[in-house]
């Protein structure tokens, strides 16, 4: 027993250590943040000489931080909402119907986990193009709902397959309720756990995703935070005192939703890669 | 009783209702660039030459091995997954078996290691640029000069995929260390109580009883590591740009120059239907040997 006990110590001991030199590379980033370019370059890990709160004032305003925020929370709510209401409609009649066209529908959209987007981007981009859509974040969600649909249908449909028992829904046919009423109370309610697991997986997703507005939205005005950062990285990459902070605000809202919903976050990511 | 004369299977019209938007929106952005891709890889359409296109056979398939750069794009995606991906496995399943013990920080350790999976891997690229920079000023350079060694340059043509790699494999662990810990919570306490009676020392416990038992979630991150992988473009647009020379050039990154902005659009789509059929290989491969395993196991 006590040697187990000795080798518990041991390993915790490596682990803190592991965690500690993990964690390097993101407290560099957050105390860089508040340096000066001379006093990051001299001791990049000490803590700050003096604390510089104008570096964040500075980027704020240079990468319109308030507009490039606002379009990815826009972009990213209305793709999630989207996702999830359709989603979990499809979903459901997919699981409630088994015949042949609702096997086929949902072997279309398992196709697309394993068919990757991106080999279609030159196709998408003149579908976009003829669409009218070029320029627009109507684009980008769409193509957003688009990729991330198969993973969804497939979540809500097997979560329903599994856990919401069609027993409760005869009850409520019995009771002379009609389907939209049935899917809306007694579906719905039950569906909270895979609702939030498709909302963790999709909103990183969303968020994350890079190429297709780098593709579809030229205009500044109508960018992403990604985008800012990746247009100022090249003007400011040798001032650091405004380009770490930059970055930091580039991940500071997902750092935010990480920090308070990390519980909620692992168990998404757990249980979406298990099903999915 | 009341039969269930409703069973699964009568949605009636509600069953179009609730899929029609969901399969619109899928078929449109989804379904229909697919077959675009495919029909365009076998004809003569570019930017300077967008109608009246012309039947060519392979001809796109073949340009796409004779454009060295395309050859390069695939090879690097392809290590750049098997790269990734293994140490995804190799050093997130001892971690996800540590952190599955009884240690007082867990949860914090747990969370660290699973931080910077949740940003945008193309901020952690250009952080990791700073990190790896060449100049005196770069964190580890800085490090290394401060200890009396010479500089190390992190971005040659030989050695800049593999700092890349690096630097994902830092950012991509923790998630796979996530899902393994998923899959061992699954494990019974019980054997490991039964092993520790029979005597196997924690080691052995880990190779006799963790690790068979791992084989869905190993399958889950591999697959997804290698598609993953496969796709990436973020980090190395960050890191490199594709560079020095070519050396870093992956699929997507290739695809977005050569396809997009320079218009060479058929060849574009016959290189996405290449990559596609790697993709499609490597899945079948994996799918094969997982196979295998689980039932070299049972």
């Amino acid at each position: 027993m006590r040697e187990t006990k000795k080798k518990l110590i041991f390993t915790e001991i490596f682990i803190i250590f592991l965690a500690i030199l993990w964690f390097i590379p993101i407290y560099y980033l957050i105390v860089t943040t508040f340096k000066t370019q001379q006093d990051a370059m001299l001791h990049p890990l000490a803590l700050p000489e003096s604390w510089q709160f104008s570096n964040y004032v500075n980027a704020w305003t240079k990468m319109e931080y308030p507009r490039a925020l606002g379009n990815t929370l826009m972009i990213t709510v209305s793709a999630v909402l989207l996702l999830v209401i359709l989603g979990s409609l499809a979903g459901y009649a997919l699981a409630r119907t088994k015949n042949r066209a609702s096997g086929i529908i949902f072997l279309l959209f398992l196709a697309g986990l394993i068919v990757p987007f991106q080999m279609n981007i030159i196709s998408l981009y003149r579908i976009v193009k003829n669409l009218g859509l070029m320029n627009n974040q109507l684009a980008v969600i769409l193509v957003a709902v688009a990729i991330n649909m198969p993973q969804t249908v497939f979540l809500f449909k097997e979560f329903i397959d599994s856990s919401v028992p069609w027993e409760l829904e005869e009850a409520a046919i019995v009771d002379g309720c009609s389907v939209p009423r049935r899917v809306f109370y007694v579906v719905l309610p039950l569906l909270k756990p895979v609702t939030s697991t498709t909302v963790i997986l999709v909103t990183l997703n969303v968020w994350n995703e890079f190429m297709t507005p780098l593709l579809f939205l030229q205009s500044r005005s109508r960018g992403v935070i990604l985008q800012e950062v990746s247009r100022n990285i090249g003007q400011f990459s040798t001032d650091w005192a405004t380009m770490f902070p930059m970055m930091m605000l580039g991940v500071a809202p997902l750092m935010i939703f990480y920090i308070f919903m990390q519980k909620y976050i692992v168990a998404g990511v757990a249980a979406g890669a298990v099903k999915g | 009783m009341v039969k269930t004369k409703k069973q699964p299977g009568s949605l009636g019209k509600y069953f179009v209702i609730f899929i029609a938007l969901a399969l619109i929106i899928y078929a449109v952005f989804c379904i229909l660039p697919f077959i675009y891709t495919i029909y365009y890889s076998f004809t003569d359409y570019t930017d300077m030459h967008p109608v009246d296109l012309n039947f060519v056979g392979l001809k796109n398939y073949l340009k796409v091995f004779d454009t060295p750069v395309m050859v390069t794009g695939l090879q690097n995606s392809v290590i750049y997954a098997i790269l990734l991906t293994g140490f995804q496995v190799i050093l997130g399943l001892p971690l996800a078996a540590a952190l599955n013990q009884k240690l007082k920080t867990k949860n914090l350790s747990r969370s660290i290691f699973f931080f910077p999976a949740v940003f945008s891997s193309l901020i952690i690229g250009y952080l990791w640029k700073y990190i790896l920079s060449s100049a005196e000023s770069g964190l580890i350079n800085s490090i290394l000069t401060a200890m009396g060694f010479s500089t190390v340059n992190f971005f040659t043509s030989q050695s800049a995929l593999y700092s890349i790699i690096a630097t994902q494999v830092w950012q991509w662990t923790g998630w796979a260390m996530v899902i393994f810990l998923a899959n061992l919570q699954g494990v019974p306490e019980e054997l490991y109580e039964a092993a520790r009676i029979d005597g196997a020392s924690g080691l052995k416990a880990f190779f006799r009883i963790t690790l068979p038992l791992m084989c869905p979630a190993v399958k889950i991150v591999v697959v997804t590591g290698l598609i993953g992988g496969m796709k990436v473009f973020d980090s190395v647009y960050a890191m490199t740009g594709g560079g020095p020379g070519n050396a870093t050039q992956t699929v997507m990154t290739v695809m977005m120059d050569k396809g997009i902005s320079d218009g060479f659009y058929s060849t574009g789509a016959a290189f996405g239907v290449c990559f596609f059929i790697i993709v499609l290989i490597i899945s079948a491969l994996v799918n094969k040997l997982m196979s295998k395993w689980s039932k070299a196991i049972s």
